[in-house]
């Protein structure tokens, strides 16, 4: 009977833990737009217990503000870019308020701008005092410039 | 002074209701005003003085013509500071350059001019468009578009400013066009400190043709000087 509990015990802490490793972290969402006919785009790569981590296509030359939040906007965010020459990332100053928990209090926006460098795949790594997140970004090559059309002969 | 870029995206209403709106609705005050920064905290528009109708400051968002030079006014609108010291960066340089506080258009294509404080932290960025010259127009100062011979007599004079374009886009920048005239003796072209632009002075009865080129790209006007 003991032992049948504390399995019990141990199985709602083993979920608890996995919630609060996945699921209860930072949220990241995008704060500007690709210009026209090139991309940037984030999204969330979701998992069984909620938002693993995210992706983001980036073309070449583009760059994509991000904000990051939980329950309020996130404390001492810094991020670092695996590999420079593909993907930047630096820190963004957004001058805007966003509300913390329910008592009214606000705080400025965290937000990191990430830059399409060079084609290629790295990760952006996000740290903040309520946790980390992982960006995948892919950097797109611009399209090519299209071929003439022949309207007429 | 012409209009400052921001100025339409604000709402207008008490500072209080805007700033509430701004914490309940953040995703719509930043997506929602198309023009200026991406993040709508700093404009970049090109320096020319309040008065000349053919500068690009009319069209701050025009695409960059490759070879030439903007000359970019960059200010923000912070509540509560002034505009801080700012620097200009390129995502690509090879596309388009930051020289000397200039934006060098390089390369057809699109790069981002990150606008950072002198901490590296981004206060805005703008996407810049780089695009071949297909096309010059020449226009008076005032801005409006020579279409046919311009007839002057003796001392009188007439600027003519060149309009670059890619196709029905006009382009902006500054670019070190070359000016060329058939017959010389009825009017002398005469520098005027623009990079580009140039006074026709009229010295003497005659005809000539002037003709701007830029790269490999020309336009050219007739010119007819009376007594």
């Amino acid at each position: 009977m003991i032992g049948r509990t504390l399995h019990r015990f141990a199985a709602v802490a083993a979920v608890a833990s996995l919630v609060a490793l996945t699921g209860c972290l930072p949220t990241l969402a995008a704060e500007s737009i690709a210009p026209p006919g090139r991309a940037a785009r984030l999204d969330a790569v979701s998992g069984f217990w909620g938002v693993k981590s995210y992706r983001l296509e980036l073309s070449q030359g583009v760059a994509l503000a991000v904000s990051c939040t939980y329950g309020g906007p996130c404390e001492k965010l810094v991020a670092k870019s695996d590999d420079m020459a593909i993907a930047e990332v630096r820190a963004a100053s957004l001058q805007t308020l966003r509300p913390v928990g329910y008592m009214g209090n606000q705080q400025p926006t965290a937000a990191v701008v990430v830059v399409g460098k060079a084609p290629g795949t790295t990760t952006i790594r996000l740290h903040s005092n309520e946790g980390s997140r992982d960006i995948r970004v892919t950097v797109v090559p611009p399209p090519p410039p299209p071929a003439a059309v022949t309207v007429a002969r | 002074m012409a209009a400052r870029i921001g100025d339409e995206c604000k709402p207008v209403g008490g500072i209080a209701f805007v700033e509430h709106m701004r914490t309940l609705l953040p995703s719509i005050f930043l997506t929602g005003c198309g023009l200026g920064g991406a993040m709508h905290q700093a404009t970049l528009v090109g320096q020319c003085s309040a008065d000349d109708a053919a500068c690009s400051r009319r069209h701050p968002q025009a695409p960059i013509a490759i070879g030439t030079h903007f000359y970019p006014d960059v200010s923000t609108e912070l509540a509560g500071t002034t505009t801080p010291n700012l620097r200009l960066e390129s995502a690509v340089p090879d596309v388009v350059a930051v020289e000397d506080g200039a934006l060098v258009a390089h390369k057809a294509g699109a790069s981002a001019v990150l606008i950072s404080t002198d901490d590296g932290s981004i206060v805005d960025f703008v996407h810049v468009w780089v695009a071949p010259v297909t096309k010059i127009t020449l226009a008076r100062r005032d801005g409006e578009r020579i279409t046919s011979a311009i007839a002057l007599t003796v001392g009188e004079d007439v600027t003519l400013v060149p309009a670059l374009w890619n196709g029905a886009q006009r382009l902006s920048g500054d670019g070190e066009a070359q000016w060329t005239e058939t017959v010389t003796g009825p009017v002398a072209i005469l520098r005027d400190g623009s990079a580009d632009r140039r006074r026709l002075r009229a010295r003497a009865p005659g005809k000539t043709t002037i003709t701007v080129a830029l790269g490999e790209i020309k336009a050219a006007v007739d010119v007819e000087v009376v007594q």
